[in-house]
């Protein structure tokens, strides 16, 4: 399994502040990983340099067998980023008309997704009809419609309630289970990053470094009854005591 | 049926009953509404008012047509690099603060007292406000949607079309709008003032003159109804196209 990424000797500033100095890591393909840290200890200043959004002053990334059209970013605020011109089924096709799929490719791509999902929605309606919660979801469909191989994911939860919070984790899940992408995902929800994760790891302040990587050994699908495990509680207990050493506590 | 609506209109003609049934204003210099929708009707019914209200809808017609097929295409083009369209913004809105009247004169000397004098000087001062709100709308243009789609693997040709143009599109109708509603004033002003044989302003112009007050009142308020309905598609345009438009 390829799309392991490998970050070397990063480095990268702003304003005088050292974000990375010599940052190293490595995040293992086909898995997921949870990036886990206090306020302003560059995670999304990392994916951002990781997507090409950002130029890092130095260093070296690698991110094996990188492609493009294989790739998703659900940032924060994602769901701001549906079109309100377009159909709920218009957003979803979006980045399959970028990439030139043809029309019944689309649809294809769209049904199996769908199928995947079970998600009710008005699809000829637009987003400003959905709830809040729907629009994330939809959202976050339309970031996986293009089957990513590499998936990265900036706390993109954060904005929902819990019990569609659940609900999105239980999809990922799903999607994570049937393809086998390499993702990364930044959360300050300690439960979230243990539930999904089966690397979590936990960044220090500025200058970040790795402090530690935590494994959650426990398989997927984990459910809502995983959170109540031995073995859950046991992996959340040693990211707190990592986070309490970076955040000083 | 939305009453509230008619509830303007009707206080106004009431006040206008009152006031030429009392006699408050001399009936030559206003006649009572009767007699000015008489007059109007007469006009529409005979047909008489017809050239010259085709001449102004045509004059109109071509200055927006003009201020569009230019003013469109240099707008969004300038929005796309706020750099670009802060060197140009001095120019911009000088012109478009400037009244267009004060131009008159110098179109006369370009064009001659003729109809493309009229019509370039409307299509000059809409074709700046066109201009300016087509930027804006493009300048304005969440930047979390183009970052998304960047990321999607879009191309910038794309992004203008997927994004940048239907973001764009409320404040381009905006400008739109107020465009045809300045081409209709400077093409009425200038039929009055600049040697027009036809036209709804020369006909305003030419009753006022000749002491045909009912007519003036008449062609007046033909006007008005003209510069409303011209509104009126461009509103019903806006609701149906940006159907997103406020949520």
């Amino acid at each position: 399994m390829t799309h392991g990424i490998s970050i070397s000797n990063l480095t990268k500033s702003f304003n005088h502040s050292e974000v990375f100095n010599g940052f190293n890591l490595t995040i293992k393909p086909g898995q997921i990983t949870a990036i886990f840290g206090p306020n302003g200890s560059g995670k999304s200043t990392l994916l951002n340099i990781l997507s090409g959004m950002v130029k890092q002053d130095a260093g070296q990334y690698r991110i094996e067998d990188f492609d493009r059209f294989q790739f998703s970013y659900v940032f924060q605020n994602y769901r701001e980023s549906l079109l309100p011109w377009r159909t709920n089924l218009e957003n979803l096709a979006l980045p399959l008309e970028i990439q030139g799929l043809a029309p019944q490719d689309v649809r294809e791509r769209i049904r199996n997704l769908q199928d995947l999902f079970e998600f009710n929605i008005d699809w000829h309606g637009h987003p400003y009809e959905l709830s809040g919660g729907q629009q994330q979801i939809l959202a976050f469909m339309r970031a996986l419609v293009t089957n990513p191989r590499v998936l990265f994911i900036d706390e993109s939860y954060s904005a929902l309630d819990y019990e569609n919070n659940l609900k999105l984790r239980d999809h990922l899940q799903t999607y994570y289970l049937a393809h086998k992408p390499t993702v990364v995902f930044i959360t300050h929800n300690i439960e979230e990053a243990v539930h999904l994760a089966s690397e979590i790891v936990v960044f220090s302040k500025k200058p970040t470094h790795v402090l530690e990587t935590i494994t959650n050994p426990l398989p997927y699908p984990r459910t809502v009854e995983s959170l109540k495990t031995a073995t859950f509680h046991e992996v959340k207990d040693q990211v707190l005591t990592a986070f309490q050493k970076a955040a000083n506590l | 049926m939305k009453w509230h609506l008619y509830t303007g209109p009707l206080v106004l003609v009431i006040l206008w009953v009152l006031v030429s049934q009392f006699g408050l204003v001399d009936a030559f210099f206003l006649p009572n509404p009767l007699v000015t929708t008489a007059a109007l009707g007469t006009l529409v019914v005979t047909g008489s008012i017809l050239p010259d209200l085709l001449a102004t809808l045509a004059r109109v017609g071509l200055a927006f047509l003009i201020a569009v097929s230019v003013g469109l295409p240099l707008g969004l083009l300038l929005g796309r690099s706020e750099k670009v369209y802060r060197h140009f913004e001095f120019i911009i809105d000088f012109f478009r603060s400037m009244p267009a009247t004060a131009l008159f004169p110098l179109f006369l000397l370009l064009f001659g007292v003729t109809d493309s004098s009229k019509i370039a000087v409307a299509a000059f001062a809409s074709m700046l406000i066109i201009i300016f709100n087509s930027a804006h709308g493009v300048m304005h243009t969440s930047k979390t949607r183009i970052r998304a789609a960047k990321i999607m693997g879009a191309t910038n040709a794309q992004i203008f079309r997927w994004i940048v143009f239907w973001e764009s599109l409320p404040q381009t109708l905006v400008g739109l709008r107020s465009a045809v509603s300045l081409s209709l004033v400077i093409i009425l002003v200038t039929e009055m003032f600049i040697g027009a044989t036809s036209g709804l302003g020369r006909q305003i112009i030419d009753a006022q003159i000749t002491y045909e007050i009912k007519t003036m009142y008449a062609v007046i308020l033909l006007a008005g109804v003209v510069g409303y309905l011209c509104n009126l598609v461009f509103v019903h345009v806006e609701k149906n196209i940006v159907h997103w438009g406020g949520k």
